[in-house]
């Protein structure tokens, strides 16, 4: 599903040239739940960038289903990230003019479907995340786990390939984290791919595979760190 | 337009912004559309044609003085000496001259009683030469002849019976009736004989232009020969300038007896009438264009405050799959909404200030399509204001959904 080789992402000015991923090569398969760990800098939300079509890669091999995506240009990277990744971000991201509804509906419309599926969809995600009575508030009336459940809705509305998480809980106390790190564990358990950037080891420890990046290297072994016991896994980290 | 609905939704939660955005524009279009609705009011005004070849015309006065000085000798021997002119196709004598601002009017009766008049007509006293040198269109009847001029000196009295009108009089005398069946008619002028109509002519603008009733004239074949004589003439094409310095300096040679002055063209004449609504359209397209402007910096202010506060939010679109063109088609959308809100609003006070300007300083009814064309183009300069920032947001990568900052 997901198949990088020898990625590398080098940043150059005009003083320094940073190699935020060096060699990367990793393979996840449908229904993983990984988590991407690893200190500050070490090239974390670079991969994630990469990985979500956010950035292009500067060399190296990266097949997303298939598609080799540095060959595509900026419009089939948008279609393709519309198509087939769904973003949770740590703060949320939410359009905070935009009421409930109105949120979830914005990847949908990019993907030019029509309004009686889109609201269909909608409804149907708004459910899944416990929030369909509110639909019509805006974000700031609603409490940051709320929140995050709405990104997850709107993530998951468009029944994307995999799910990008970065730092979903980053902003939640602990008895909210929990709450949304159960719903993505729902998640995968229903099929949905995660690949899940965090620094919270206790989050990574759930994951069924862990990969810890290192200097923009995974240094734990990334093919094959496959714990069926998320305990197991969370201790050999 | 397909995020018209949440675009919508989302504007009445950011209400301030878009509140006086959108009365800029309504008052701008206010002010705009009424504004050039005047300006093309007064150009058509000034367009008119006054019926004269003005562009190969100029005139010249004489004022003479003393005992030697005869007056009847003088203006025979300068016509005579005008029409020998290489150059010059005709000249005459007139005691006004068209547009120019000065000249005299009279009222216009159908009876010989003190009833009302029935038209003020400007009147040009001239010789049998007139409507030659002023190249007008005789469109009825005939033109004087040498026997029905009476050359008259200042006291004389008006004996001659003939006149030849304007075809707008002989409308606003005879309503509905042939212009040829005018012919013969009868009219009254205070102090003068009954005047017979023995002609019509096309077009001839009286001396004051701005007057709602500057079409109405006549010809009368009584020119004075006293003091002062105003000579018309009118010159071959691309001959006028060289003439007009020739004939000031022939007159002012010929006779001692006299002040050569008031040498100028007719086209120098329409400008300087019409200089004051000259002035108002400059400064009407000086207050239109900074207008356009200011409302101009407005909406491009507008959005640019609105994207730089949305820049992570238009990272987030654009992880979530929006391309370029749709980025740069949600803030045009926006636009185009918060400008029609506008240009409607725009579009109810425009109507209502011109019904003001209407009733209020007699002004003619503004015609229906300035308003939809007004709104057109305030809705297409609004949408060329936002391009440039409508184009940098779109620009914007999606990798700044991902930043912390």
């Amino acid at each position: 599903m997901l198949k990088m080789t020898d990625v590398s992402k080098v940043f150059r000015t005009e003083l320094v040239e940073t190699h935020a991923l060096s060699d990367f090569s990793l393979t996840i398969d449908e229904g993983e739940f990984v988590t991407i760990t690893g200190p500050s800098g070490c090239g974390k939300t670079t991969f994630l960038n990469i990985a979500g079509l956010l950035e292009t890669h500067t060399s190296g091999e990266y097949l997303l289903d298939g598609t080799d995506v540095l060959s595509l240009n900026d419009y089939q990277r948008a279609k393709l990230r519309n198509q087939k990744i769904g973003f949770i971000f740590q703060s949320f991201n939410l359009m905070p003019d935009l009421n409930l509804f109105d949120n979830i509906d914005v990847p949908l419309r990019y993907r030019g479907m029509k309004s009686a599926e889109r609201k269909e969809r909608i409804e149907a995600a708004l459910e899944s995340v416990g929030l369909l009575a509110r639909k019509k508030h805006v974000p700031s009336q609603l409490s940051g786990g709320q929140q995050q459940r709405i990104a997850i809705a709107r993530a998951l509305v468009g029944e994307p390939l995999f799910l990008l998480a970065d730092e979903p809980t980053g902003n939640l106390d602990s008895n909210t984290a929990q709450g949304v790190l159960e719903l993505l564990q729902e998640i995968n358990e229903a099929g949905t791919t995660i690949i899940m950037v965090t620094h919270d080891q206790e989050l990574a420890s759930r994951s069924k595979r862990n990969i810890h990046i290192l200097d923009g290297r995974i240094s734990s072994p990334a093919l094959t760190t496959v714990s069926s016991e998320p305990q197991a896994a969370a201790a050999s980290i | 337009m397909i995020e018209a609905g949440p675009i919508l939704r989302a504007m009445t939660r950011n209400k301030l912004g878009v509140i006086l955005i959108t009365l800029q524009i309504a008052f701008t279009m206010t002010v705009v559309i009424n504004a050039i609705f005047i300006i093309n009011e007064r150009s058509s005004l000034m367009a008119r044609p006054s019926g004269l070849d003005e562009a190969n015309m100029f005139y010249i006065s004489s004022v003479g003085f003393g005992d030697d000085y005869n007056g009847p000798v003088t203006v025979a021997d300068d016509l005579a000496m005008l029409r020998q002119l290489p150059g010059v196709e005709n000249a005459t004598v007139t005691n006004a001259i068209p547009v120019s601002g000065s000249g005299s009017n009279s009222g216009v009766r159908l009876s010989d009683d003190e009833s009302a008049a029935a038209a003020f007509a400007a009147y040009y006293r001239v010789d049998e030469q007139a409507i030659d040198t002023m190249d007008l269109d005789l469109i009825a009847g005939r033109n004087f002849n040498t026997g029905d001029i009476q050359w008259r000196e200042p006291g004389q009295d008006l004996l001659r019976q003939e006149l030849v009108i304007s075809r707008a009089l002989g409308e606003r005398l005879f309503p509905d009736r042939p212009l040829n069946d005018v012919l013969g008619e009868t009219i009254y002028i205070a102090g003068l004989q009954p005047q017979t109509v023995i002609g019509v002519v096309n077009q001839l603008q009286g001396p004051w232009p701005t007057n709602s009733m500057v079409e109405l004239s006549m010809l009368q074949p009584m020119p004075s020969v006293g003091g002062r004589s105003t000579y018309l003439i009118r010159t071959e094409p691309g001959e006028r300038d060289r003439l007009m310095a020739e004939v000031e300096e022939m007159l002012v040679s010929t006779n001692e007896n006299r002040i050569v002055r008031g040498l100028m063209s007719l086209e120098q004449t329409r400008e300087e009438s019409y200089r004051i609504d000259s002035a108002m359209s400059t400064v009407l397209w000086v207050v239109i264009s900074t207008l356009i402007f200011i409302t101009c910096m407005g909406i491009v202010g507008l959005a640019v405050f609105g994207i730089n506060r949305r820049r992570k939010q238009i990272g987030t679109r654009r992880a979530l799959g929006a391309t370029r063109s749709e980025i740069l088609s949600y803030f045009m959308t926006e636009n185009f909404l918060v400008t029609a809100i506008g240009v409607f609003l725009g579009a109810v006070l425009t109507i209502g200030f011109s019904i003001v300007l209407t009733s209020s300083f007699n002004m003619p009814t503004m015609a229906w399509y300035y308003t939809p064309i007004g709104m057109l183009a305030l809705i297409v300069i609004g949408q060329i204001a936002v391009l440039g920032p409508s184009s940098g947001a779109a620009r914007t990568e999606p990798a700044i959904a991902t930043r912390s900052v």
